[in-house]
């Protein structure tokens, strides 16, 4: 699953969470959805990691 | 050759420095959210934790609330151009670089807002006695240096902006000037805006500079263009930082910030007692010369002096020391208002500014060559 947040130093800090939280995850370009997109976004497996990111606003697309 | 010149820019940084923008354009070189590849994800990451750094060092409760620009004079006028609307009412004090009066004063050429100057004796007043004397219904910000790059005077007050903000006033410090050699706390220090720049005191290579946010406030951009994200958009994207940080960030500069802010918070002690020992070591000397006039000699301050030797013009003595391998500046120092405070706009004055790397024996070496001026 994907985490798309809208500035990209939310990318960041939510890869500092999930880091601290011992999460694996990857900072990876955001899928193709409705339109193409030039940014990034965080790729992890663990289902805990929304509760992580809770704080922050994002998009989550599985 | 002896540089006191360093409130023009710091000459010599720290070896971590030079290393850092070294490292940056030879192993990463590319630019930050341009590229959704591992190296362009890599100069994102370290954009980050350059922000986080920058804002924890300046106390912001949101340390990512950094928008990063070329310098100063750039972050000031993204705040004046991007926050001010017709009708405003702005304070700022006649110690203000010209990177302040500049745009203040064409934003009341051009009919938008008006602007009052806090006198030099009035800077002594209560903040409530300011606050009574100046604010007007309509002012909107109170905009102030940290000191002055003309005398080094220490100019900000923390109670001052405490007695605006309370009433509902945006505090704005440009602290081109002290950064580095000042603690600031935007929190404790009731700030609500603050514009720095890397190459003076924060030790960092010309190019990078920023504003710093403590308070949600809505700017207009200044320069609409490329992000890196939300490409699909006609403007800039509302999204902080992105939508202030249009085009291509220097980001090998902003990685040489990182190396210097590291090495201040590491040598912070050291460095607040070496540089004032150097300005009160001058101070001491510099009474020595004949027919010296000293400015703001009783002001607390940073490490910078401004002084005329009765007799004998500025750039003269500019020129004498140059000859002698002495970098020392005259002029107006982009600073009117401060001279025309001083009553020194038509003589100028003589700067110096002492940095980290300076010493007690080049003071003697300029000492000397200035009693024998006559």
């Amino acid at each position: 699953m994907w985490f798309v947040f809208f500035s990209t130093s939310d990318v960041f800090k939510a890869e500092e969470l999930l880091i601290e939280a011992d999460i694996n995850c990857k900072i990876v370009p955001t899928p193709v959805q409705d339109k193409a997109y030039c940014g990034v976004c965080v790729e992890t497996e663990n289902e805990v990691a929304g509760s992580i990111l809770s704080g922050l606003e994002y998009k989550l697309i599985k | 050759m002896i540089y006191f010149d360093n409130a023009a820019t710091t000459k010599k940084k720290p070896k971590v420095v030079y290393d850092a923008v070294n490292e940056y354009l030879c192993e990463i070189g590319v630019s930050p959210g341009r590229g959704s590849y591992s190296i362009g994800i890599q100069a994102s990451r370290l954009l980050y934790k350059t922000r986080c750094l920058v804002g924890n060092y300046f106390g912001l409760s949101v340390p990512e609330k950094v928008v990063f620009t070329k310098n100063s004079t750039e972050a000031i006028n993204l705040f004046l151009y991007g926050f001010l609307e017709k009708g405003d009412h702005v304070i700022i004090s006649c110690y203000e670089h010209n990177a302040v009066l500049r745009p203040i004063h064409s934003l009341k050429k051009d009919g938008i807002i008006d602007y009052s100057v806090i006198s030099r004796n009035d800077l002594m007043l209560s903040p409530e006695e300011v606050y009574r004397k100046y604010a007007k219904p309509n002012t909107k910000a109170i905009v102030m240096t940290l000191a002055s790059n003309l005398t080094g005077r220490i100019v900000y007050n923390a109670e001052l902006f405490r007695v605006f903000r309370d009433k509902g006033i945006t505090t704005f410090l440009d602290a081109s000037q002290g950064a580095g050699v000042i603690d600031i706390d935007m929190g404790e220090g009731n700030i609500d805006c603050l514009a720095f720049t890397g190459h003076k005191d924060l030790l960092a290579i010309p190019g990078v500079g920023g504003l710093c946010f403590n308070k949600d406030i809505e700017l207009k951009p200044i320069i609409q263009g490329g992000t890196g994200i939300h490409g699909d958009l006609y403007v800039n994207p509302s999204s902080f930082p992105e939508r202030y940080e249009a085009g291509t960030l220097n980001m090998p500069a902003i990685w040489s910030l990182n190396a210097s802010v590291n090495y201040l918070k590491a040598h912070k002690k050291e460095i607040i007692i070496k540089e004032r020992q150097l300005i009160e070591y001058f101070l001491e000397r510099i009474a020595e010369v004949e027919n010296i006039i000293i400015y703001d000699y009783d002001f607390e301050r940073v490490p910078v002096c401004s002084f005329n030797i009765a007799g004998m013009s500025s750039d003269s003595v500019v020129k004498l020391l140059d000859e002698k391998g002495i970098c020392v500046r005259g002029g107006i120092h982009c600073a009117v208002l401060a001279h025309k405070s001083l009553g020194t706009v038509s003589t100028g004055a003589v700067r110096v500014s002492f940095g980290l790397f300076n010493s007690p024996e080049e003071i003697d070496k300029v000492i000397s060559i200035l009693k024998g001026s006559k």
